[in-house]
């Protein structure tokens, strides 16, 4: 007779194998399925969806015709802007749901994260917020594309621009972690090529997301420098802003930050923005007001009844990208989808942009300007507005090699 | 780390510094005591809790949370920020106190009886819940409320530009302070309080209902964190999240305390915060890990904590 | 004894049997599971020693495990020492940071043992979260090379399987032996054991440093199965979260913790694909064990089996009689 207790022992076993293979969920691979990893939770989550937003506009005009006789679908996974959830997700995606690309993210720690995951795998990961060089610069490499602006772009455009003002004494503060650093030293490493004479008053790190700015703030105004450098990204770009705001540093202080001009950053402080924040964005809704552009902000706001922010942007050009590389490599192939996609052109609302084939990274132009709150909007806007091409700022093929190399 | 401006008298930027050094750390000073004052709020509470039921919430930091979302909310229904942030003040933690009546009533009671281990082991279960239930209710975007317009603007101490908000602040942590401690000491509830926190089973034995005290003594705390929470609101993001950071301090500031001290939560309050203006100042980027060293050298002294906990 | 020896060692069997077969029934992803799921039964189990069978709170274990996993991550990642020199270090210095912060806890009990702890490990995360030039920082270190003698998915799975079953040996063997007696009497009487000569204080530490350093051999696995690090592996809910692995499967039994692990990341995989609200799920579910089942899911089997062996034996014993 079977005594009760083996019978117990192995039931058990068996329920928790049972538990295990439940969640197994094995499905014929039809259309192309798009695996995107993102912060949907958090103060980053808005700017994310917004991406999305962009993303699906895009979808709706490509699943029209269809590619490769099949619609693209997606599945996104919220990463809550860290790195081992991101990683768990990604994982959960390429193993369980076998997508064909990876898409992400907002944080640039994650993306890291994922683009060497990525690279095991030997699975397409296109980068679409996340904006630290390194990405597609020292740790960049055959699978991992970027179609976003980088923060070596977006340093050269602001360190000439700035290189134009009579700023000698820098501060440099920022989110401790990926992007921050990428873009602080990115930004004064050109600086000091372009301006030998200007000088480092100090730096401050705070961590990512960090709540309560105004004690590093106060110590940074007793400091006395020319300008602050703020490297803030997703997590904390309200909190630099309601912080200035509070202590009304911009009166005192010249503040410059990237994306501080986008729609949805400054939206939320409406008519009590802070005014003369430097800001450079790769995108503004109302300029330059191209047709292209028009006929894009129109197609948004007609859908989501609010104007596209620079993630959206991202987010459309992210599709498009995708779509027009199935189409060129005429297969699911992961290896050529990548090949398709290197030195691929595709129009976007800036006019055409092309993915270069040497290290992945889209040509995209940078917008300088300074933030004004004028009568006709409801939040603040960008005037005095430079575009710097992306040829102009983008590291030449040459220095991507090197640092790869190193 | 000062720079010279070229062309200035070498001796009067030395004086000129060190005076600007001085009101820097006095302005760091400043900073950390309004902070403090939050963290003293709802130390206290998580104190008094413990000191009466000898179970460290852990679902503090989540109600401290609600108390701030529950402000914006009062706030945006009031019509924005000048008149509304006083009544959330004011309602934000009477809701936070039904929140935890609830809980309290319904389910931490009944866990009385049981293992010590199982009644913390709750208070951890409650923090997930709430956790997502503020998620779920006020969805994942961050918040934001501005100070009323009287207490809007800032201030010039010490030679650098300081909110009025914070300044508030300060005068209102040590009023709570004293409101507790009347509390405590002159009322018949503050009284009986006090003796359960001493003697539990004395206090059942001359027929006072244990349970209805450690009722009381939950909600009272948990109205603090949720005060806490509200007048933090102004001065952040509200957003998911502050449930972890704030328990982390709230934890450290009661065990240097002493559990279930409220004075130590006022004198660990006051470490904590100074120790983490001072580490902004000195060190921007370990500025969190000053606050723990000083709790680890107060450890190592006085393991039980530097003022009596009830034992 | 409920079980005989002979009911044991088959079941033992057919287990070890089935989990060296799974490389190659189970598709990739939950091969990446299960092996998740057995390094963090192996750091349940290690809690255990010092929970379940020791009476004391260690509320922060997850410092250990960080610890393990940050020493073996930094040497693969940043040195060029042999790998196998990361593997062995990790749980040593898991087991020395265990001493450091047990001899300052072993002087409290209780509430105070478990709040100095908090404090304690807490300081060792916040150092790791914010070093962003050595640790990572918040990012965490990633892409560390795995050991070259380890080879794929399959490759990191029996790696992960033999560690888990030696380290699982060896504890069950430490328990069963004097000491584990010696520490269960001192869990449930420890001022009698102390007039009975036994040095309390000495066997407590002892525990801690068997606990903590398979807590350490944990973290190493877990750097070879995700080539990665992350300073949330140091925080404190993070520990909670092993205590309630711990309380699921049943704390005063030996292969709960492991159940428990097993429970709580199949439902943690299967409910981030379909919703973003674990964590209320988690704590739902802890609730639901503390007012109905805090044995644990083991421990409520074994009790059944207790008694549906009592009434068997009862019933024998009327027929018997009748008979």
């Amino acid at each position: 007779m079977r005594s009760p207790g083996s019978v117990i022992r192995f039931s058990l076993f068996s329920a928790v194998v049972f538990f295990l293979l439940l969640i197994c969920n094995t499905r014929e691979a039809k259309a192309i399925k798009i695996g995107i990893v993102d912060t949907y939770s958090g103060p980053a989550a808005v700017f994310c969806k917004d991406a999305l937003k962009g993303f699906e506009l895009a979808l709706k005009e490509i699943n029209k015709e269809g590619v490769l006789g099949e619609k693209i679908e997606f599945v996104t996974r919220d990463d809550k802007f860290k790195v081992d959830l991101g990683l768990t997700m990604a994982k959960e995606l390429v193993m369980r749901e076998d997508v064909d690309v990876l898409v992400g993210t907002m944080s640039s720690g994650v993306a890291m994260a994922l683009s060497q995951y990525a690279k095991t795998q030997k699975m397409p990961f296109l980068v679409w917020l996340s904006k630290s060089g390194r990405i597609t610069g020292e740790k960049g490499h055959r699978y991992v594309f970027m179609t976003t602006e980088n923060t070596t772009m977006v340093a050269k455009a602001a360190a000439s621009a700035l290189a134009g003002k009579p700023f000698k004494k820098y501060w440099i503060a920022g989110d401790d972690y990926e992007f921050g650093h990428a873009i602080g030293g990115a930004l004064w490493s050109h600086l000091k090529k372009i301006k030998p004479d200007v000088e480092l008053v100090g730096e401050s790190w705070w961590k990512v997301g960090e709540p309560d700015l105004i004690p590093y703030i106060t110590n940074i105004i007793a400091a006395d420098p020319d300008v602050l450098i703020s490297c803030t990204g997703g997590a904390s770009m309200h909190n630099i802003m309601k912080a200035a705001k509070s202590t009304e540093m911009t009166k005192k202080l010249p503040l410059w930050i990237h994306g501080a001009t986008d729609y949805l950053v400054i939206k939320p402080l409406g008519k009590e923005a802070p005014e003369g924040v430097l800001s450079t964005v790769p995108y503004l809704y109302y300029y330059p007001e191209s047709p292209q552009n028009k006929a894009f902000v129109k197609a948004f706001e007609d859908a989501y009844g609010s104007p596209p922010s620079f993630m959206a942007f991202h987010g459309y050009n992210t599709a498009n990208f995708i779509a027009e590389a199935f189409r060129k490599a005429g297969s699911k192939d992961k290896e050529k989808f990548i090949d398709a996609l290197e030195g691929l052109q595709i129009e976007t609302p800036v006019g055409k942009v092309e993915m270069r084939a040497c290290d992945h990274q889209a040509v995209l132009p940078i917008i300088f300007g300074v933030t004004d709150v004028v009568p006709q909007y409801d939040f603040a806007i960008s005037i005095n507005n430079v575009i710097l091409s992306g040829d102009d700022v983008m590291p030449s093929c040459l220095e991507i090699e090197k640092a790869r190399n190193k | 780390m000062n720079g010279n401006a070229a062309g200035c008298d070498e001796e009067d930027k030395t004086m000129e510094n060190a005076a600007l050094d001085l009101g820097t750390l006095g302005a760091n000073c400043f900073v950390g005591l309004s902070r403090t004052m939050i963290l003293f709020i709802v130390s206290s509470g998580l104190s008094f809790i413990l000191g009466v039921m000898r179970v460290p919430n852990i679902a503090h930091g989540s109600l401290y949370m609600i108390g701030a979302f529950a402000a914006y909310s009062i706030a945006e229904l009031f019509g924005g920020s000048t008149v509304g942030f006083w009544i959330a003040l004011a309602l934000s933690p009477v809701f936070v106190g039904v929140l935890s009546l609830i809980a309290e009533r319904v389910m931490f009671r009944r866990l009385y009886q049981r293992e010590h281990l199982e009644l913390i082991l709750f208070t951890f279960a409650l923090m997930l819940i709430f956790g997502d239930l503020v998620k779920l209710v006020w969805g994942t975007d961050y918040k934001s409320i501005l100070a009323p317009d009287m207490l809007r603007g800032s201030v010039i101490v010490f030679g650098s530009s300081f909110p009025v908000y914070n300044i508030f602040l300060i005068v209102v942590g040590p009023l709570v302070g004293v409101g507790l401690w009347l509390f405590t000491a002159t009322t018949k509830m503050g009284k009986i309080t006090r003796a359960a926190a001493v003697d539990r089973d004395m206090v059942d034995a001359i027929g006072i209902n244990v349970d209805w005290v450690f009722c009381g003594a939950f909600v009272i705390g948990c109205i603090l964190a949720g005060l806490g929470g509200a007048l933090v609101a102004p001065t952040v993001s509200i957003t998911l999240g502050m449930d972890h950071t704030i328990i982390m301090e709230a934890f450290l500031i009661v065990t240097i305390g002493g559990l279930g001290n409220i004075a130590g939560a006022f004198l660990g309050s006051l470490i904590f915060g100074f120790s983490q203006a001072f580490g902004v100042y000195l060190m921007p980027q370990f500025a969190i890990v000053f606050p723990y060293i000083a709790v680890v050298i107060i450890l190592l002294i006085k393991p039980k904590g530097l003022l009596k906990s009830a034992s | 004894m409920l079980f005989n020896t002979g009911m044991k060692f088959g079941s033992l069997a057919a287990i070890i049997a089935a989990m060296l077969l799974c490389p190659f029934i189970l598709p990739k992803f939950y091969l990446y599971v299960l092996t998740l799921v057995l390094l963090t039964g192996l750091l349940a189990t290690s809690l255990n020693m010092v929970i379940g069978y020791g009476g004391m709170y260690q509320f922060h274990h997850g410092v250990f495990y960080g610890v393990g996993a940050y020493t073996a991550a930094l040497i693969m990642a940043k040195t060029d020492l042999p790998s196998w020199i990361a593997i062995i270090a990790g749980p040593f210095a898991a087991a020395f940071t265990g001493v450091v912060i047990g001899l300052f806890c072993i002087r409290l009990t209780k509430l105070y043992f478990g709040m100095l702890q908090i404090s304690l490990g807490s300081l060792v995360w916040a150092i790791a979260f914010r070093w962003y030039g050595f640790t990572g920082g918040d990012d965490g270190l990633h892409g560390i090379p795995i050991p070259s003698f380890i080879d794929g998915p399959h490759g990191i799975y029996y790696f992960v399987l033999f560690a888990v079953m030696l380290s699982l040996f060896c504890m069950y063997f430490i328990l069963s032996s004097i000491y584990g007696t010696t520490l269960r009497a001192i869990r449930d009487n420890p001022d009698r054991c102390a007039s009975i000569g036994i040095n309390v204080k000495a066997h407590q530490l002892i525990a801690i440093i068997y606990a903590t350093f398979f807590a350490g051999v944990a973290g190493v696995l877990f750097v070879v199965l995700e080539q990665s690090v992350f300073p949330d592996l140091l925080f404190w809910v993070f520990s909670l979260e092993i205590f309630v692995m711990c309380l699921l499967g049943g704390w005063f039994t030996f292969a709960g913790p492991m159940i428990g692990a097993a429970m709580i990341i199949a439902l943690r995989t299967c409910a981030s694909i379909y919703t973003d609200y674990w964590t209320m799920i988690l704590g739902i579910v802890l609730i639901l064990i503390i007012f109905y089942l805090p044995e644990g899911l083991l421990g409520y089997a074994l009790k059944r089996i207790r008694e549906t062996r009592i009434s068997a034996d009862s019933n024998t014993e009327q027929a018997g009689v009748k008979g």
